[in-house]
């Protein structure tokens, strides 16, 4: 009786353990959707510093087809590397800025953002004159500018010199390069998010989808450090155009501007328009007490 | 003291290397700025505005010289408003100025400054500087009036904006804009008015 | 004693004789043990689903965003490190003062810990983008920011912590199945490590938010000493409620010196934790400005917000309610009050200290705007399901150890050979 008793429960618990296996082979069948698009080559790349010259080649060739892929656009893909002798600085005149919300559009086209969430680095701020309390400011207005009684702050990733988000990384996928813009490897980024957590300035974004671009919307002129199609589940920020101003233009939002409130260069330089300003101009930072020292640097002219 | 303290930052600065993940640099282009800072020439520096357009949607100008070639001139009237049936679409809210303060009465193409010299009017930047000479050492120095093209002037050149592309002489506050609609994030209200209230 | 000199098979067969054995008795037992396990399999499978839709649709089916980049998992992480580090708590009289009978039922709180890391390290699992990139993190093969990431030494805390309380859990059932005394010198001084490394895991969690300067309801010193004493009332909570549910179980004769010891600690934390948490309020409150900006919408709203008003309360109300109930004597005495008051302060602490400090350190965002979060259904059926799970190691685990201590699961050799009788009458 003894014996019958075992077999019977040994054959009860296997078939518990089949149907267990069954239940649970159900339940994470939907991740299907997400292996799927993998590749054994995605999976196993190295760190961008890691990579040789060909190595670094075959990943931007691979990423250039499944643009074409996924998104049906001819892409093509840079490796910018930054310039000797050069400290990239950019500095806001708050006497100038209307608030017209242009260099975040133009942010927003040239760098390839999701359209759904229609995503820009720069946030725009419209401040109480006479306070620089951000408690006091609104980022969704929609009233004619600029309005009497304010003024305008757009804040974006400030490249601060001594980076809590580097410091916060826990696999070095987010690093500051020689020319001051810190990058992210988007191919490294785990998705942890605590860089966006340690950041004082609301400087970086998270992909919680995949992004949703039409080919016809693709900034085809990318860089693997910047503007590049991010993958879903790695954060972004803004690297100052980094494709564009490590081959010496401006960055899109600069351009954009209509007024020309905003002003880049290489502070190195001693002529250079940045140099002037900071030299010139009663230029502050946001959050100096925290000690990130900003490459974003703030002034009025009067 | 503003001066010295970005510029010793920036170089303690130079090879600041975070945990040797930077990248490796490349040489810089060689010696000073091969390339201009070109001065955009407005179209409206030059005539008025005629209202119509040509057939490719351009507004069309007249030049100056066009009608006052071909008439003797009159003195300058005291009012801006005594010219709108000859000179169309002109506003004129510029403070309290004589036609007379940046018109040369004897030539109808050319500005005269303060002291009486004459002026082209493709120089119409010192005119404006004369009164605006904080907006226009700004401007000359990179840090008023918007730019294109490339900050690294070895590489390529660069354009500036003309006073006169965005500040019409004689109605030249700057136009009110209707801002490019706010982020669309998530969870975050969309409000009508001020505060971050939801 | 000893079976060695008998020819008993080397390590590598008795050991998986004891897997196996362990796998038959994790599989085995009453109707209210199998109705246990298949609820908490069922609730398990529905969490699993939600996290692999998770990771296919991405993390736009949370309720996270990119103002509140922390959410549900990270409170649930957060608090689960405390209560693994509060299992500890029994470690310390048994071991530093030899109390002989918190000694018997110490591997209670050994497994509380394995069971509260392994959650937690789901936790996080479930909360990072790219769960196929996890190898960057493994040093030497990928690139761990370590040190100066607070992130990398939290994995490393955690993961040593896992290995110590499974070793020295593991060590104490394998040697009790093998019919040995266990031998002091292999497993005490894992013990006294144990202890210093459950103050470790807590106070490096603690470090990950204390050392972000741009949230200032974060930057606070307090941090580390409130996790360790809120770990300290809500790890105790948990174990004499599961002493108790064992007694009931009649799965091990629980000496009610060990429960009272607890309790004892209890009556001590739960007055610090009330007491640190004063001190926090205070400072940001007097201050005021900027730095209580969080304070005040956690406990009272800010701009038409407030979302976590209701939660800080009744977390605050089942705090003081359960201190009130442990320190009066006579409430105390009555079993099912005070079993309520250890229900009460076990969740009021999950309150407090997973949605009560996560989401204060994003709302206001850095840059004072106020976007709310609430977590939603996938949210939910992930947490629930990893709980699940969670309770299915430690029932499973500490069913184990029971049986192995009280002489039911013994080595095949060894087991008392049934009578021929009973074997027919069987």
């Amino acid at each position: 009786m003894a014996e019958q008793g075992t077999t019977r429960r040994r054959a009860l618990k296997a078939l518990g353990v089949t149907l267990g296996a069954g239940a649970f082979a159900g339940a994470i069948s939907p991740i299907a959707t997400f292996t799927e698009g993998l590749t054994l080559d995605e999976v196993l790349q190295k760190h961008y510093r890691e990579l040789s010259a060909d190595e670094l080649a075959r990943v931007i060739a691979r990423l250039e087809a499944e643009t074409r892929a996924r998104y049906g656009a001819e892409v093509t893909i840079a490796d910018d590397r930054p310039t000797e002798g050069v400290q990239l600085a950019y500095a806001l005149n708050l006497s100038v800025c209307i608030g017209c919300r242009r260099c975040a559009e133009a942010c927003f086209v040239e760098n390839n953002h999701d359209r759904r969430t229609h995503n820009a680095y720069p946030r725009v701020f419209e401040m109480e004159q006479g306070t620089m309390d951000m408690a006091e400011a609104d980022v969704t207005y929609r009233h004619a500018v600029p309005a009497e009684g304010h003024f305008y702050m757009p804040v974006q990733c400030q490249q601060c010199a001594n980076p809590p988000c580097v410091k916060a990384c826990p696999t070095r996928a987010t690093w500051q390069e020689p020319d001051g813009i810190v990058v992210i490897d988007y191919n490294w980024c785990i998705g942890c998010r605590y860089c966006q957590a340690a950041c004082p300035y609301h400087g970086r974004r998270f992909n919680w989808q995949r992004p949703e671009l039409a080919a016809d919307e693709v900034n085809p002129d990318q860089g693997y450090l910047s503007n590049r199609i991010r993958p879903q589940g790695v954060v972004e920020k803004c690297t100052f155009c980094l494709h564009r101003v490590r081959r010496g233009r401006h960055p899109a939002c600069l351009e954009a501007c209509p007024t020309g409130a905003r002003v880049f260069g290489n502070v190195l330089d001693e002529r250079s328009e940045i140099r002037w300003v900071l030299e010139q101009k009663r230029i502050f930072v946001l959050k100096e007490e925290l000690g990130t020292h900003p490459r974003f640097f703030y002034y009025f002219d009067q | 003291m503003s001066r010295g303290v970005p510029l010793l930052w920036a170089l303690a600065l130079l090879g600041c290397d975070s945990a040797g993940m930077a990248s490796p640099t490349v040489e810089a282009p060689e010696g000073g700025p091969a390339f201009d800072m070109v001065i955009h020439q407005p179209a409206s520096l030059g005539g008025i505005r005629s209202g119509l357009v040509d057939h490719q949607g351009r507004p069309v100008t007249v030049g100056c010289m066009t009608c006052h070639s071909l008439r003797e001139d009159h003195d300058l009237p005291a009012d801006a408003h005594d010219l709108e049936s000859v000179h169309g679409h002109m506003t004129f809210v510029h403070g309290a100025l004589a036609c007379s303060a940046c018109h040369d009465p004897d030539r109808a193409d050319r500005l005269r400054l303060a002291d009486g010299t004459r002026l082209e009017l493709a120089d119409a930047l010192r005119l404006c500087g004369q009164c605006h000479g904080t907006q226009l050492r700004d401007w000359e120095n990179g840090s008023h009036g918007g730019m294109r093209g490339f900050w690294d002037r070895r590489r390529g050149p660069a354009t500036r904006n003309h006073c006169v592309d965005c500040h019409d002489p004689h109605d030249p506050a700057f136009p009110s804009f209707t801002p490019m609609p706010p982020p669309r994030d998530r969870f975050l209200p969309l409000v009508a008015a001020g505060g971050n209230d939801g | 004693m000893t079976t060695e000199s008998r020819g008993t098979p080397g390590h590598h067969v008795t050991f998986a004789r004891f897997l196996w054995r362990a796998a038959g008795n994790a599989t085995d037992g009453s109707w209210l043990f199998y109705a246990w396990m298949f609820g908490l399999t069922a609730v398990a499978l529905v969490g699993l689903n939600a996290w692999a839709r998770q990771m296919a649709g991405g993390m736009a089916v949370t309720g996270m965003s990119d103002h509140v980049s922390w959410g549900l998992y990270v409170a649930n992480f957060t608090f689960l490190v405390g209560l693994a580090a509060g299992g500890v708590m029994m470690v310390i009289p048994a071991y530093l003062y030899r109390d002989r009978e918190m000694h018997e039922v110490v591997i209670i709180g050994e497994l509380l810990a394995v069971a509260a890391i392994v959650m937690a390290l789901l936790f996080v699992n479930v909360d990072i983008g790219r769960l196929d990139r996890m190898w960057h993190l493994a040093p030497g093969l990928g690139q761990l920011n370590w040190p100066m990431s607070m992130l990398t030494w939290d994995i490393l805390v955690l993961s040593t912590y896992l290995l110590l309380s499974l070793y020295i859990s593991g060590y104490l059932i394998y040697m009790r199945f093998l019919g040995r005394e266990p031998n002091p010198r292999h497993y005490v001084p894992f013990v006294l490590v144990s202890i210093v490394w459950a103050i470790s895991i807590h106070t490096v969690t603690a470090f990950l938010y204390c050392g972000i300067g741009g949230r200032t309801f974060w930057n606070s010193a307090l941090m580390a000493p409130r996790f360790l004493a809120s770990a300290f009332v809500a790890g105790p909570a948990f174990v004499v409620l599961s002493l108790q549910v064992v007694r009931r179980l009649e799965l091990f004769d629980v000496p009610e010196a060990a429960i009272e010891t607890l309790l004892k600690i209890m009556r001590v934390t739960v007055v610090v934790n009330l007491f640190l948490l004063f001190c926090e309020l205070f400072t940001h409150f007097y201050t005021g400005g900027h730095h209580s900006e969080a304070v005040s919408y956690l406990f009272f709203g800010a701009h038409g917000h407030s979302e976590l008003v209701p939660w800080i309360w009744t977390a605050v109300a089942l705090n003081t309610a359960a201190a009130a109930v442990l320190l009066g004597r006579p409430l105390a005495d009555n079993r099912v009050l005070l079993n309520a008051a250890l229900v009460a302060t076990f969740v009021g602490i999950w309150i407090e200290k997973g949605m009560g400090l996560i989401i204060p350190g994003f709302v206001p965002s850095t840059l004072a705007e106020i976007v709310p979060y609430t977590p939603s259904l996938p949210e939910w059926k992930i947490t629930a399901g990893i709980w699940a799970f969670g309770l299915m190691i430690f029932t499973v685990a500490v069913k184990l150890a029971l049986h192995s201590m009280s002489g039911e699961l013994r080595l095949a050799e060894l087991a008392p050979k049934p009578d021929a009788d009973t074997k027919e009458a069987a």
